[in-house]
């Protein structure tokens, strides 16, 4: 583990953090630890990329830190509110927006308009608010003219940003999605990349795609079998050759020493 | 993929203009009771008041025919037998070791027109509404919530569903796997429909995630808002008057 997350875990929890983890630890049900005294804060507005290998407990650390696994060890703290008292957890989803791996567990609806009116419905704003906020969403993703198209019969991109549509509609204050190039061509990627970094709600953004990190986060944090072992300025992090061979990881191409220099980057 | 509620249309039309809370009661009495008929020529006259109610929604002949068509040949693989099965004292016809009943005849011809009528009806509701608008019309006519979100979402997952299996049939295909009739064939089916079965499980998991993530607390909610007119009220009296009528002529017949 860095110095730097080190010196975090032994700060008392501040409450104008976006994002305050200390020694979370969770497991399934007759299962091994999934994760294992993770700790780690976001700033409001910070970019922070979750790197690691399959099985790491990227997914699982969302599902924890958005209410939907019970924390049992460790304490949780997203926007205030504390996931383990049951009515702030109530009030999480209109701070905290998951955007999942697989866009189709997420799209259910008939149509796209009442897929991305779902969240902000549930909240209970009124009808003209939801209307509202549904166009701005669809506005940001760049689907406005979409809204009675069916969610099934879209592209992966498109059902992807329908996807971060629905979570945008409900004005998070902390995003986190988990995996979001996979299944996108590269067309669909670089628009996807445009858009997360023109979102500046506080983001956590867990990846295979370490090239999709390097140009969206600031911060790079390494999660291997549960646990941080790396946290640090994204640069230090993913050109840390060491580091990330260990960790079933690798530097990404624009980042690694070129001896014949094909890009300026 | 096409299936019976794909590509629903939603056309414009006399009955798309109806408050769906009015129109869902006044179909599901409709079916109740067309389900509930016996003879040949109440089943038809529920058949000829079903494509009635089609021509009142502007559904698309083409799609319309296609959908039936589907359920037409499945029926046919179970009505075809009946007039060599069923028989009572009536008149029959000798066609070499076999016996075409007259009333065999009639049983398969009131199923087929029964199922054809019933299809007919669910495809009215499901096209001339939102469906979105006919869950939240079936929420407030006191349907269970729990009914209403199991409609919702097995709208949605039959094609997430559909499409896994045949990613799955393709993998099969590609490997050579030929249905035939095997042992290996029927184990192969058997793994197969296993798999579907995880995989829905697992995806169910991840859904039932996705929608607590939105804030989903277990009431269903829409935008859609009802306001009862004359219309309605009007189609709703015509419909289950029809229905009524039905029973009565076959309760006096």
């Amino acid at each position: 583990m860095s110095q730097d997350t080190t010196a975090r875990q032994n700060l008392p929890m501040q409450p104008e953090l976006a994002i305050g983890v200390q020694n979370l630890t969770f497991a399934y049900p007759g299962g091994p630890v999934a994760l294992d005294h993770v700790s780690f804060e976001a700033d409001p507005g910070e970019s922070i990329g979750l790197v690691g290998p399959n099985g790491a407990g990227k997914t699982t650390l969302f599902l924890c830190l958005s209410g939907v696994l019970p924390v049992k060890k460790g304490s949780v703290q997203l926007a205030g509110l504390d996931p383990t008292d049951a009515a702030q957890r109530r009030a999480l989803p209109a701070k905290a927006g998951i955007v999942f791996q697989n866009s189709d567990d997420q799209l259910f609806n008939a149509t796209v308009f009442d897929d991305v009116a779902f969240g902000p419905l549930n909240l209970g704003y009124p009808v003209h608010e939801v209307k509202q906020r549904v166009a701005e969403a669809l506005a940001q993703v760049g689907l406005t003219g979409f809204e009675q198209r069916v969610p099934f019969h879209l592209s992966g991109g498109e059902k992807r940003r329908v996807a971060l549509a629905g979570v945008l509609a409900m004005r998070p204050e902390i995003l986190f999605l988990d995996e979001p190039s996979s299944y996108l061509d590269p067309r669909s990627r670089r628009e996807l990349i445009r858009l997360i970094n023109n979102l500046t709600v506080t983001k956590v953004v867990a990846a295979h795609d370490l090239e999709l990190v390097r140009e969206t986060c600031r911060r790079v944090l390494v999660l291997d079998g549960g646990r941080i072992v790396g946290d640090g300025p994204m640069r230090t992090i993913l050109a840390d050759a060491r580091l990330m061979e260990e960790h079933g990881l690798e530097v990404p191409h624009s980042l690694t020493r070129h001896v014949d220099k094909h890009h300026e980057d | 993929m096409t299936l019976a509620l794909d590509h629903l249309p939603y056309p414009d039309s006399l009955l798309s203009r109806l408050d769906p809370r009015w129109k869902l009661a006044a179909l599901a009495l409709a079916t109740l009771s067309v389900a509930l008929l016996h003879t040949l020529t109440a089943a038809a006259l529920a058949m000829a008041g079903a494509l009635l109610l089609v021509a009142l929604a502007a559904l698309p002949l083409q799609w319309y025919l296609y959908r039936l068509s589907g359920l037409a040949l499945f029926l046919l693989l179970f009505v075809v037998v009946l007039p060599f099965i069923l028989h009572d004292e009536g008149p029959s016809l000798p066609l070499g070791s076999l016996r075409l009943s007259w009333y065999g005849l009639r049983v398969a011809a009131l199923l087929s027109l029964k199922a054809l009528a019933l299809l007919t009806l669910v495809l009215v509701g499901l096209t001339t509404s939102s469906l979105s608008a006919t869950l939240k019309a079936a929420r407030s006519l006191h349907v269970p919530g729990l009914l209403v979100q199991l409609a919702m979402l097995s709208y949605r997952y039959i094609f997430v569903l559909g499409a896994e299996l045949s990613r799955l049939r393709i993998a099969l295909r590609v490997r050579g796997f030929r249905n035939r009739a095997s042992k290996h064939s029927y184990q192969t089916i058997g793994h197969v429909a296993g798999a579907l079965l995880v995989r829905g499980y697992e995806r169910a998991e991840r859904v039932g995630h996705a929608m607590r993530c939105r804030g989903f607390d277990g009431r269903f909610r829409s935008l859609a808002e009802f306001r009862t007119t004359t219309a309605d009220c009007l189609f709703f009296v015509l419909l289950v008057g029809g229905a009524a009528l039905l029973l009565l002529i076959e309760f006096l017949g």
